[in-house]
C-alpha cells in the first residue's frame, strides 16, 4: 500500500470534519434553538402581548426546578400589609381547592394518571430526568382524595383534618349546587349527596358524565364550575399533547370546555382550540366566565404565552393549528386554515410558561380594596425555559369586569435563592373570612392569606 | 506470495467485533430515511415515533461500533496504512455527528421533528453511508484487515 505522510491526512480529515459540523450546527441554529437574548417577560402580560419568531430547538429545553420543600418556620413572601401562614400542611399534592357554604374547605389532593405511554425515546429520557430533579419532595402517601379542613372560629388553625372522600380517579374541580356535589375526575364527573355540615361522603357516588381519561390522559386535570342559576357545568378538558404529536385521533372533544347539562348529563363543546383550560370561572361583574390555559412548549423561551380569557360560545381559540389568533404552529400537519381563519386570540397573556393551573375572582374584603373585583392566579412555574418564568401567585386587576392593569405578584417565595423549589401554587380560592386560599403540590400544603386583621395579627 | 494481513484488535475468539455491530447502526440509519419519507408523505405520527426510535438506537449503537472500529485502527500500522481504513474512519465520523444532531432534531414534536431537516440529515447520512461502507468492505475484501494470516496459504 501507498502510505501518505500521517499528519497532512489527519489534518485534512479534522478540516473536514470541523466544516462539516460548524456548517451543520449553523444550520440548526438558524432554525432555532438560541434564547432571544433580553427578552422582557413582562411584554407578554397584558392584552397585546409580544410575540417573538418561534425557535426550535435543537437540544430539547428542560430547565425544572429542583425540589427541596419548606424547611420548618418557613412560608412564602407577600408584600406589606398582607399576611401568609400555613392552614394545612403535610398534604399529598395538593391542587386544587373548593370552599363550602358553612366555610369548610375541600383540599384535592390528586397525581397524574400515569398512563401515558412511552411512544418515543424523549418520553423515557424527559420522564427520567423529571423524576431525577422533582424526586426530592414529600408525597407518595395516599392520594387522590378530598381533605376536610375545618376552621370554624376563622383563625387560621383547622379545628380537624380528616378524609371526606376517598378513592377518586385523579381529581380536580369540585363544585357544589344545592345538596349535589359534583367532583370532576380525570375520566368522569361524579356526583355525590352532601348535607351541610358533612365532614365525610359515605354515598359511593353516581356518574353523570363520562369525561375523556386514557389512553394517554396528557393533560389530565378536569377544572369544574357550575353555572351561577346552577343549571349547567362548566369542565375544562386539556389536550392530549404538547401540539398534536399523538395524532388528532387522540384530541376528540379535548383542549376544549365542555358544558354540561346538570340534570341529563349531556354535553356540548362549548368552546375549543384551548390546549389546557384550568381555573374556570365566572366573572362576578359580567357573569362571563372565564378560564387560564397553559399554551404551547418548544417554540422558545418567549413562546408561547399562558393566558386567560374569557370564554365565549362556539369560539374556537387557535390549538394546535395556530396561537393568538392567526400565528401558524409549523409543527402541525396538515393545517387547518379554515380553523385559524376563525381563530380569535384570547384576552389577556401572562407571559410563556408560567404555567396558570388555578384562578379566582376575589369580592370579599379581607384583603386591601385594590384586590376586590380583580382575579388572583395561581402560576405553577416553566420547565422549558432557561430562566424561571411563574412560580407565583399573581394578582390582575380588573375594572368593570375587565383586565385593567399589569399583572402584580401578589405571592412569591416559592423558589428560594439557589433557585430551587421549596413549593409551586396550583389552585387558588378565597375562604368564607376573605382569606386566598393556595394549594401548594410540591410544599404539600395549604397557605392562606390575610389582610393582616386584628384577630390573625396575635398568632404566630 | 506472504501478505501479512492488518490484524484486528477488539475481537472474540479471533473473531472481529467492529464488523459483527455496523450492520445496525446503518440499517437503523437506513431505516430512519424510509420512515422520515413515509411520515412525510402521510404526517401519520406512528412513522415519526418510528424515526426517532431508529434513528436514536443507530446513535448509540453507531457509538459502540465506532470504538470497537476505533481501536483496531489505532491499534494496528497496517490498518492506518490504508487510505480506505482513513476515509472510512473520518467518513463515519462525520456520520455519527450528523446523526446525532438528527437525532436531536427528531425529539422534536411533530412535523418539524422531519420537515424539512431531520429528512435531509437522514437522507445526507444515507448517502454517506454508501460511501463510507464502500471504504470498509474494501478494508475487508481487498485488503483482508482482520483477516486470519493463519488461513492463507504462504
Amino acid at each position: 500500500m501507498i502510505s501518505r505522510p500521517f499528519s497532512r491526512k489527519a489534518a485534512g480529515g479534522a478540516a473536514l470534519c470541523a466544516f462539516l459540523l460548524s456548517s451543520t450546527l449553523t444550520m440548526a441554529q438558524n432554525t432555532g434553538g438560541q434564547n432571544a437574548g433580553g427578552f422582557d417577560p413582562n411584554s407578554q402580560i397584558g392584552p397585546n402581548p409580544i410575540l417573538p419568531e418561534p425557535q426550535q430547538y435543537l437540544f430539547p429545553p428542560m430547565n425544572l426546578a429542583k425540589v427541596v420543600g419548606w424547611k420548618e418556620g418557613e412560608t412564602p413572601t407577600v408584600p406589606a400589609g398582607l399576611k401568609i401562614e400555613a392552614l394545612a400542611t403535610g398534604l399529598q399534592h395538593p391542587r386544587s381547592l373548593y370552599v363550602l357554604p358553612n366555610g369548610d374547605v375541600l383540599v384535592v389532593e390528586s397525581q397524574g394518571p400515569g398512563v401515558e405511554p412511552v411512544k418515543r425515546p424523549k418520553d423515557l429520557v424527559m420522564g427520567w430526568i423529571e423524576s431525577m430533579v422533582t424526586g426530592g419532595g414529600g408525597g407518595g402517601g395516599e392520594s387522590n382524595r378530598i381533605t376536610l379542613l375545618r376552621d370554624a372560629d376563622g383563625d387560621g388553625k383547622p379545628e380537624t383534618q380528616s378524609v371526606f372522600l376517598d378513592h377518586l380517579n385523579s381529581p380536580f374541580g369540585v363544585a357544589l349546587v344545592g345538596s349535589d356535589l359534583y367532583v370532576a375526575n380525570t375520566d368522569s364527573i361524579m356526583r355525590y349527596h352532601y348535607n351541610d355540615g358533612d365532614t365525610k361522603i359515605a354515598d359511593p357516588g353516581t356518574p353523570l358524565t363520562a369525561l375523556p381519561g386514557g389512553p394517554i390522559d396528557h393533560h389530565w386535570t378536569k377544572s369544574l364550575v357550575a353555572s351561577p342559576d346552577g343549571s349547567l357545568l362548566y369542565v375544562g378538558v386539556g389536550s392530549n399533547s404538547n401540539v398534536s404529536e399523538n395524532g388528532m385521533e387522540a384530541e376528540k372533544n379535548r383542549a376544549a370546555i365542555w358544558e354540561v347539562d346538570r340534570a341529563t348529563g349531556r354535553w356540548r363543546i362549548f368552546a375549543s382550540g384551548l390546549r389546557n383550560p384550568n381555573g374556570l370561572s365566572f366573572e362576578p361583574v359580567t357573569g362571563a366566565l372565564w378560564t387560564v390555559v397553559n399554551e404551547r412548549d418548544e417554540l422558545g423561551p418567549d413562546l408561547v404565552p399562558d393566558y386567560m380569557t374569557s370564554v365565549k360560545d362556539g369560539a374556537f381559540y387557535g390549538w394546535p393549528y395556530s396561537y393568538y389568533g392567526q400565528h401558524i404552529d409549523p409543527r402541525v400537519q396538515p393545517q387547518r386554515p379554515d380553523l385559524v381563519q376563525k381563530a380569535i386570540p384570547p384576552d389577556y397573556a401572562l407571559s410563556s410558561h408560567v404555567a396558570p393551573l388555578g384562578m379566582t375572582f376575589y369580592t370579599a374584603d379581607n384583603l386591601p380594596a385594590k384586590y376586590k373585583g380583580g382575579a388572583f392566579v395561581g402560576e405553577h412555574g416553566s420547565w422549558d425555559r432557561d430562566k424561571f418564568n411563574g412560580y407565583k401567585v399573581v394578582f390582575v386587576p380588573f375594572t368593570d369586569g375587565h383586565p385593567s392593569g399589569k399583572a402584580e405578584d401578589v405571592v412569591t417565595g416559592f423558589l428560594d435563592a439557589n433557585e430551587a423549589a421549596r413549593g409551586r401554587p396550583v389552585g387558588v380560592a378565597v375562604d368564607k373570612t376573605g382569606a386566598l386560599l393556595i394549594a401548594d403540590d410540591v410544599g404539600n400544603t395549604v397557605w392562606r392569606v390575610t389582610g393582616g386583621a386584628p384577630q390573625t395579627a396575635a398568632v404566630r | 506470495m506472504a501478505y501479512e494481513h492488518p490484524h484486528s484488535t477488539v475481537r472474540i475468539a479471533k473473531h472481529p467485533i467492529h464488523p459483527m455491530l455496523v450492520p445496525f447502526p446503518i440499517a437503523f440509519f437506513v431505516g430512519t430515511l424510509l420512515t422520515d419519507i413515509a411520515y412525510w408523505r402521510t404526517a401519520e405520527m406512528m412513522w415519526a415515533d418510528f424515526s426517532a426510535w431508529l434513528v436514536s438506537a443507530g446513535v448509540v449503537l453507531g457509538f459502540i461500533a465506532a470504538i470497537a472500529g476505533l481501536i483496531d485502527f489505532l491499534s494496528d500500522r497496517l490498518v492506518r496504512r490504508q487510505t480506505s481504513a482513513w476515509l472510512h474512519a473520518i467518513g463515519n465520523l462525520v456520520v455519527l455527528t450528523l446523526a446525532t444532531i438528527n437525532m436531536f432534531m427528531h425529539t422534536r414534536d411533530a412535523w418539524t421533528s422531519i420537515v424539512p431537516w431531520g429528512l435531509t440529515l437522514s437522507a445526507a447520512v444515507v448517502v454517506l453511508l454508501l460511501f463510507t461502507t464502500w471504504m470498509g468492505w474494501s478494508m475487508v475484501y481487498r485488503h483482508g484487515v482482520g483477516v486470519e494470516n493463519a488461513g492463507v496459504v504462504e
